[in-house]
């Protein structure tokens, strides 16, 4: 009785735990490969992006704290980008907003370019938010503008799409702002510690 | 031979796991947006299917009946996170655009039925077929949901970046809503039931 008992209550077990133990072997072999492929194509689709944004742009560096990457053309400062996630009608939208370099001096705060990396809009309609169309819209615009056309503000909604253009606009908006503050009170931070 | 084949062609027609089977069909629905996607998802599906039955058959005399299930779903979760991750380290785009549905064939009904329908019962080159048939089986039936989808819904095809072919007065005024999941159960409702009708396939 007890030696049934052994065989059927005791194997099943061990023979679950060696599958789980070979399983983990294999992740752990897959994932220490993957790792770094995949942390490099991140990195590579960050780059793209920012690349199409700013075309001549030759160097980037990326502030942990601030969440803000900074672009540089010849060890100069050329503007300041950073991502943001709007909640559009399929899901998150992933979008990089790229700002000229002057709201540190100036009060102004000029857009310099959105670009979309991710989204799950419905094809057809509110994926159009990643033609270039919807997107050129805000190159060089003040943020005052930054809203739809029925607001009062120069960008003109994707026709059948307002969910996913007014969800883009918005974010950019409150972004930015949220960004801005919080930028020039790092700057204003790093500076005092200067003097 | 003969019964190899004959493994191999019941799950492209006799037993199509998304046609006849009804198995699958949450991938199917919603994935089937665009060529592109219906092959990706079937080169996926078909690597976890195989490798899955491969295993499966192999070690079908040491499994004790009681415990099988669970054995199975590691098998298939481990597969399916290799997958994953391989994905998305080499393919990210593809990756991308099938995003959650990648983790989900762990749950997908066609291979976890296979392992325990078939797999589990039969000797590994039937299994190989097997899976190889009901993996191209799945392959052909979102295939043909998203050339329907993707014809209707944008009015020219695409697939990889090569324009196939644009329908014309289509392509100015799309129907959208074949793009939308209702459209997905528009269209495989009207083709399961086209099919039937003209006997192509037999119910039950």
């Amino acid at each position: 009785m007890t030696k049934i008992n052994l065989k059927m209550e005791i194997i099943p077990v061990i023979f679950l735990t060696f599958i789980v133990c070979i399983s983990v072997i294999f992740l752990y072999a897959t994932n220490s490969v993957t790792e770094e492929y995949i942390e490099n194509a991140k990195n590579e689709a960050v780059k793209a992006t920012l690349n199409k944004q700013f075309t001549d742009m030759d160097d980037y560096s990326y502030d942990e704290n601030l969440e803000l990457y900074t672009i540089f053309l010849d060890n100069e400062v050329v503007g300041y980008a950073f991502v943001a996630v709007a909640s559009g009608y399929g899901g998150p939208i992933e979008l990089i907003v790229a700002l000229e370099n002057n709201f540190l001096k100036d009060d102004e705060i000029i857009i310099h370019s959105i670009s979309v990396v991710s989204h799950s809009e419905t094809p057809g309609l509110g994926e159009r938010i990643v033609e270039s169309s919807f997107e050129d819209q805000f190159i060089g615009i003040d943020i005052n503008d930054v809203a739809l056309n029925k607001d009062g503000g120069k960008i003109d909604a994707i026709s059948g799409a307002t969910i996913s253009s007014s969800a883009v606009v918005d974010t950019v908006f409150k972004t930015v702002t949220e960004k801005v503050d919080s930028i020039r009170e790092g700057f204003n931070l790093n500076s005092e510690e200067d003097f | 031979m003969k019964g190899l084949i004959e493994n191999l062609r019941n799950g492209i027609i006799k037993s199509n796991p998304v046609l006849i089977l009804l198995l699958g069909l949450c991938p199917t629905l919603a994935v089937s947006t665009s060529i592109d996607n219906a092959f990706g998802m079937t080169a996926a599906v078909l690597f976890v299917l195989i490798s899955s039955n491969i295993i499966v058959s192999l070690i079908r005399n040491y499994t004790p009946q009681r415990v099988r299930i669970p054995v199975f779903i590691v098998i298939i979760a481990t597969l399916v996170t290799i997958v994953d991750l391989s994905m998305q380290a080499f393919l990210p785009s593809l990756s991308k655009s099938l995003g959650i549905f990648i983790p989900l064939i762990v749950v997908n009904c066609i291979i976890l039925g296979r392992a325990e329908a078939f797999a589990s019962k039969n000797k590994t080159p039937n299994a190989i077929m097997d899976a190889f048939g009901m993996g191209i089986g799945f392959g052909l039936a979102i295939t043909i949901i998203s050339f329907i989808r993707q014809t209707l819904g944008t009015g020219n095809l695409v697939v990889f970046g090569i324009e196939i072919f644009k329908v014309p007065g289509l392509s100015e005024n799309p129907m959208p809503i074949f793009i939308l999941p209702m459209g997905a159960f528009l269209v495989i409702s009207l083709l399961l039931a086209t099919l039937r009708y003209s006997g192509v396939i037999k119910s039950g």
